[in-house]
């Protein structure tokens, strides 16, 4: 590529020359200046990871005993008592209560927030633009706003009273808005070419959607579900006001009071017995966990989708 | 020959000449499959196309060639209603597609679009579909549910596009485990398969290496037996040896492309009738 030194013009060559020099009398400053930057890029890094490698730490000290057993799953909560705190009972209760509540409002918020993230994807109409600026704020709108918003309505409006059926609506309008931005962004990222080429081939705007522009999306959807869910099932303000927290029994249809993993946890922190306090750590690592899986799954599932289409 | 030696030949322009008299023999003295009378394009009341008028000879291809933002590729769109998915997009003129007005004759875009395929500028083959499914794409969309069907059309498309032989052990792998040139041919082949009469390529080797470019120019003169192929092209020397019929489109004063020659091929780069085109396929400009 370089053209030989006497090819030069003359000017061209007292250009370079210049650069050469400035290039060198500048290069100690510039490599202290990169060293220094890659230290405190370092040290930020140290300062973000300390306290959650801390938290991790305590969350496993404390939780792994209760992680490991398999009575903590499949017991009832039981209370303890002044001369016997032991008997703690599992959280199975508060799994499955958890599972429905999770599920239900996945039955409803799925679908509906995936057509409507399509839906803003494809239409610039001024109804699309609203849709959007609605969705924005829901995202960033307090999670106890829609336990709020379902106790007013499930629990009293419609009296159906403290219900796994109210969990499962505020963890459903909590979930709407990540699901329906995270396919919007999905659809929009299918390349352009991809939707005309379904057109061009005779394919009516409705099947080109549906059976080119979707499927190309599923990853990004897929993952933003996933995300959603991980999200809901820490949850706890909305579902702490409405969903009841039995203790006695195990409970999963919509309209019977139920527990959650969450609703546990504060159940025990509050509690006066330090056996049961202790059970917390125990709960949350178990969520932690569950949470964990359910990204990873969501990123190994993406990153392999990804090759494929390579 | 008098016309090769005196003939204003492009940069690296070169047809096979002394075969064909073009005097003699006018590509479009045949049949017309589209007729396009004073076409124009606008974008927002912006012109981007103004009245083109000329006959695209049936069984022939027809090269559109012109600079960057001459119009080439919107004219092209304006003959399958591809901007009608744009906002603000508006064609005016008549657009012929045997005796049927394509904007006004009442035909149905999905029908239309069916009967003038398109290949684009990039391949660009359904990424979650196998090969086989991306083929018979198009038909699915259109209905067709028999297997002995779809499993014909697939094979006849993959042959007219020269790609049977090299993938009919792997029809249910990917389509982007292809190479570039592969994915290109099955974008012809998923086009074909609809049995359309007209093919809009836009740039369809802009984006492939010389080889698969080459392999990609003997497909079209074979097509020509199966469709009309219109073709937008960067490229003069594809122009020149792969088409038979040429327009040149510049852009005006006012930005919008306007059409300065249609004529045989052979004629246009040997004899071209405006000093414009003439410039143009001399490589002074564009």
């Amino acid at each position: 590529m370089s053209a030989s030194p006497d090819l030069l013009d003359p000017v061209d060559t007292l250009i370079r020359d210049h650069l050469r020099e400035r290039a060198q009398a500048t290069l100690k400053r510039r490599q202290f200046v990169s060293g220094l930057m890659t230290f405190l890029c370092w040290t930020a890094i140290a300062i973000a990871a300390v306290p959650l490698i801390m938290i991790l730490f305590e969350l496993f000290k404390k939780g792994l005993p209760y992680v490991t057993s398999w009575a903590f799953y499949t017991q009832l909560p039981q209370q303890p008592t002044l001369f016997d705190q032991s008997h703690l009972g599992g959280i199975s209760n508060s799994l499955i209560g958890s599972l429905a509540i999770i599920g239900y409002s996945c039955l409803v918020a799925v679908p509906l927030g995936i057509g409507i993230g399509i839906y803003m994807a494809e239409n610039d109409t001024k109804p699309a633009q609203i849709m959007r600026t609605v969705i924005a704020t829901m995202v960033g709108a307090p999670s106890i706003l829609m336990g709020l918003f379902a106790f007013g309505f499930i629990v009293e409006q419609l009296h159906v009273g403290f219900s796994i059926l109210a969990g499962s609506f505020a963890l459903g309008v909590m979930m709407l808005p990540v699901l329906a931005s995270a396919t919007e962004l999905a659809v929009r990222n299918v390349p352009p070419t991809l939707r005309e080429a379904g057109l061009a081939l005779g394919a009516k705007p409705s099947t080109t959607s549906l059976k080119i522009v979707l499927p190309a999306a599923i990853t990004g959807i897929v993952t933003g579900c996933i995300l959603a869910i991980s999200r809901a099932v820490g949850e706890t303000a909305p579902v702490l006001l409405v969903i009841g927290g039995t203790v006695s029994a195990i409970t999963y249809l919509p309209s019977q009071p139920g527990n959650a993993l969450p609703y546990q946890i504060y159940q025990d922190v509050i509690s006066n017995y330090d056996s049961q306090k202790n059970q917390s750590w125990g709960i949350a690592l178990f969520l932690v966990i569950v949470i964990f899986i359910l990204s990873l799954s969501a990123r190994i599932w993406a990153a392999r989708k990804q090759k494929v289409r390579r | 020959m008098t016309d090769t030696q005196s003939g204003p030949m492009g940069a690296g322009v070169s047809i096979a000449h002394g075969m064909v008299d073009p005097e003699v023999e006018d590509p479009r003295l045949g049949p017309t499959a589209m007729s396009l009378r004073d076409v124009s394009v606008t974008f927002n009341g912006r012109t981007a196309v103004r009245d083109v008028t000329f006959d695209v000879p049936a069984n022939k291809v027809t090269a559109l060639i012109g600079p960057s933002g001459s119009g080439k590729t919107t004219l092209l769109r304006s003959l399958n209603r591809l901007h009608d998915l744009t906002k603000g997009a508006r064609v005016s003129g008549q657009i012929l597609l045997g005796d049927t007005d394509i904007y006004n004759g009442g035909i149905p875009t999905t029908v239309l679009r069916s009967r003038i395929g398109m290949v684009f500028q990039r391949p660009n083959p359904f990424p979650t579909m196998s090969i086989y499914d991306n083929v018979v794409s198009g038909l699915r969309f259109n209905g067709v549910k028999k297997k002995a069907i779809l499993d014909e059309a697939a094979e006849s498309a993959l042959n007219a596009a020269a790609l049977f032989d090299e993938i009919k052990d792997r029809m249910k792998a990917h389509a982007s485990t292809l190479s570039g040139g592969q994915q290109q041919r099955l974008c012809i082949a998923r086009a074909l398969a609809v049995e359309p009469e007209v093919l809009l390529m836009d740039e369809p080797t802009s984006a492939l290496d010389p080889i698969s470019t080459k392999k990609i120019e003997e497909l079209m003169v074979d097509l020509k037996k199966r469709v009309t192929i219109i073709i937008v092209t960067h490229n003069m020397q594809q122009a020149a040896r792969a088409s038979d019929v040429t327009a040149f489109l510049l852009m005006g004063e006012d930005g919008a492309g306007e059409q300065i020659e249609v004529d045989a091929t052979l004629k246009l780069f040997s004899q071209p009738s405006d000093p414009r085109t003439l410039d143009y396929i001399q490589g002074r400009f564009g």
